[in-house]
């Protein structure tokens, strides 16, 4: 098996347990006790999931693209993304390289 | 004795539930998925269902990677909605089966399928999504939801899901009470959530899928896993979910219904009905 398959990243064993503590700290926001702290002290709460410093600053600077290739499951990212307020085509368009106005008019294109 | 009267496949992306709950019935890209819905919704209500088997992937909202089951069977008197990260939608949890879902457990480790057994299974989009469309009353119908990792590889093959929908049908066949059995198969069709190809949906592939599944499901058996991945996106790959429906069909089956189409440009949203011949 590839591990980029058509130009994505095939979530395999390895990379799941490369992502492992960003993952956790994602599925953490499924309590929404825990989005408000998330919300309020970000860079506390990413401390407090022992988060590194790398994973960290991934996740402040929203860089998407960065956290798959760091492991981290983009059915968990979308779910950090979503306590901000940050919507599956802005991410997913990130993660292409483009931004999403770039990405909506590739859809009406075709 | 119980007996599966009926199959359906469907997509299950979190909008069409999304749709449903915002009632955008009336918007034009969205309209035909729910007009798609209602013939679907008519059958199943004239086949008098007593029960629902559901085989769909939680996406991290029952499970988590520190135990992740390849399969998992719930066998609660009722199924919780899960906090997906954004709270609940405005509708019931379901209601489950005990009795039924403990036989399906006892026939399927007989039948060399292993699940994770789940007193407590709270479900997501997979099971829920489309649901609503399906049954007027989503509380009507006990449903026994049945998970697979596809998520996180190595998943099962194609052949595995095909193989556990037999495996389904023969312990819907050996349960002693009467009972009218409808197996759904959900996920996909095809879609790429991440990566160059972001939102790419291929409408060729979904529709030959949705032909052969009705027709010649053992050639979609063969492909391999990076196959479904390179023809319908790396998160496509749930299509095979719908092999398991289609194998609980046994040879033969009628087709009731079909409905297809792309209301965002990012997701092939497909749905079949199948009554076994």
């Amino acid at each position: 098996m590839r591990d980029v398959v058509a130009g994505a990243l095939v979530f395999t064993g390895e990379r799941s347990q490369a992502g492992y503590r960003l993952n956790r700290m994602a599925m953490t926001l499924t309590d929404a006790a825990s989005r408000d702290r998330f919300r309020a002290d970000e860079a506390g709460y990413c401390a407090e999931s022992r988060l590194t410093a790398t994973e960290t600053d991934l996740v402040r600077r929203r860089d998407w693209k960065g956290m798959l290739a760091a492991g981290g499951s983009i059915y968990l990212m979308i779910k950090i993304a979503g306590a901000l307020g940050i919507t599956l085509p802005e991410v997913g368009s990130h993660t292409a390289g483009i931004t999403l106005a770039e990405f909506q008019a590739r859809q009406k294109g075709g | 004795m119980a007996c599966v009267i009926g199959g359906i496949g469907t997509s299950h992306a979190p909008t069409i539930g999304i749709a449903f709950d915002k009632n955008w019935r009336d918007q034009p890209n969205w309209s035909p998925l729910f007009t798609g819905y209602e013939p679907a919704q008519a059958w199943l209500a004239e086949q008098r269902p007593d029960l629902f088997i559901v085989v769909y992937n939680d996406h991290l909202n029952r499970f988590f990677f520190d135990a992740w089951p390849t399969l998992a069977l719930g066998v609660g008197a009722s199924h919780a909605q899960a906090d997906e990260g954004w709270g609940k939608r405005p509708i019931p949890d379901l209601r489950g089966d005990p009795d039924f879902a403990w036989h399906l457990a006892r026939a399927l480790v007989e039948d060399e399928f292993d699940p994770t057994i789940c007193q407590e299974m709270k479900v997501d989009h997979g099971v829920l999504s489309f649901l609503p469309l399906l049954a007027a009353d989503i509380t009507a119908v006990p449903v026994i939801p049945v998970a697979v990792n596809v998520i996180q590889h190595p998943v099962p093959t194609a052949r595995r899901l095909f193989r556990l929908g037999s495996a389904i049908r023969r312990a819907v066949e050996t349960y002693g009470p009467d009972r009218r059995v409808v197996v759904m198969g959900t996920g996909g069709l095809s879609h790429q959530l991440h990566g160059e190809n972001y939102g790419r949906v291929n409408r060729g592939w979904d529709n030959d899928f949705m032909d052969q599944l009705e027709t010649t499901p053992e050639a979609l058996t063969t492909l391999p896993i990076e196959t479904w991945m390179e023809r319908g996106g790396t998160e496509g790959v749930e299509m095979i979910l719908w092999l398991a429906m289609r194998g609980a069909m046994g040879s033969g089956v009628r087709r009731v219904h079909r409905n297809y189409c792309v209301p965002t440009n990012t997701t092939g949203y497909g749905l079949l009905a199948f009554e076994p011949v």
